[in-house]
């Protein structure tokens, strides 16, 4: 697996886990009552926190609430470098 | 306020340069039931909606916009190498004179976008019932899109899309249930 093949797999992960949060949070709106829904959104959003701290610590943030690594900033990484996502 | 994510709600992969079908796909994108209605209808009625069911209205409407970013990805990938010819021949040689590559709010008829498209009645009730009448005619759309496709990435995207209007219609038809229970509530006490 090259490296942007590398980059890409662990980018749809990102997305998968962070969809979860998405499908759960429209849910727990209303459904403010359902405590076993509570409960996996709470783990929903430790997921995806989890699988997105292994994306940018690798490739650098996805978005501007997270710190870059040096050794993102150190490989060039800055927050305007292509690709966006229409352009993958 | 809102912070942009570099990524996409869901991957978009194209398999070929085809304007025939992005031109299709602008009508979820600037037409009367597309993604860019969609998210700035709810996104103006929830300062008016009782405090029950502004999260629902704010969640769903930025999800739109990830939608409405999906849509722009597809239109642009279908057609940034086409020629002029090819896009005439796609029919849109009028688009391409006005716009050149861009990307514009128009419905696939070339008709653009505009917010008499929507509603905000100051009527929670009638403003969801709108809501609910705006995902189905969007489902129902992203199945004629379906239908017609024929990029087997763009129909895997079609088809996650139409599933969230479905989940959309169900969040606000369950909305609209939350709000009846508080008015009858209301009549009780």
């Amino acid at each position: 697996m090259n490296a942007n093949e590398e980059e890409w797999n662990m980018l749809k992960k990102v997305q998968q886990a962070d969809f979860v949060v998405v499908e759960l949070t429209l849910y727990t709106d209303t459904h403010p009552n359902d405590i076993e829904a509570l409960k996996q959104w709470r783990d929903a959003i430790k997921e995806a926190s989890r699988v997105r701290r292994e994306y940018e610590a690798r490739f650098g943030p996805l978005s501007l609430l997270s710190v870059p690594s040096s050794q993102a900033l150190d490989v060039g990484w800055r927050w305007s470098n292509t690709p966006w996502p229409w352009q993958r | 306020m809102w912070v942009y994510e570099k990524k996409l709600l869901y991957p978009v992969e194209v398999t070929t340069c085809n304007p025939m079908l992005a031109k299709y796909l602008m009508e979820q994108y600037g037409g009367a039931d597309g993604e860019l209605a969609a998210a700035l209808r709810y996104m103006n009625q929830r300062y008016t909606v009782p405090d029950t069911v502004i999260g629902v209205l704010t969640d769903i409407s930025t999800e739109e916009f990830s939608h409405l970013e999906m849509l722009a990805t597809m239109i642009y990938k279908l057609t940034k190498d086409a020629t002029p010819e090819q896009l005439e021949k796609a029919g849109l040689g009028a688009h391409f004179v006005n716009h050149g590559h861009s990307l514009f709010y128009n419905n696939a008829g070339g008709v653009p976008f505009t917010s008499t498209y929507i509603q905000s009645k100051g009527d929670p009730i009638a403003d969801l019932y709108e809501d609910i009448a705006a995902e189905e005619k969007a489902r129902a759309t992203y199945q004629w899109l379906i239908d017609i496709s024929d990029d087997p990435g763009v129909t895997d995207a079609l088809r996650f899309l139409r599933e969230r209007e479905n989940v959309h219609s169900l969040r606000f038809r369950e909305s609209v249930e939350i709000l009846k229970d508080e008015r009858d509530r209301k009549k009780i006490f």
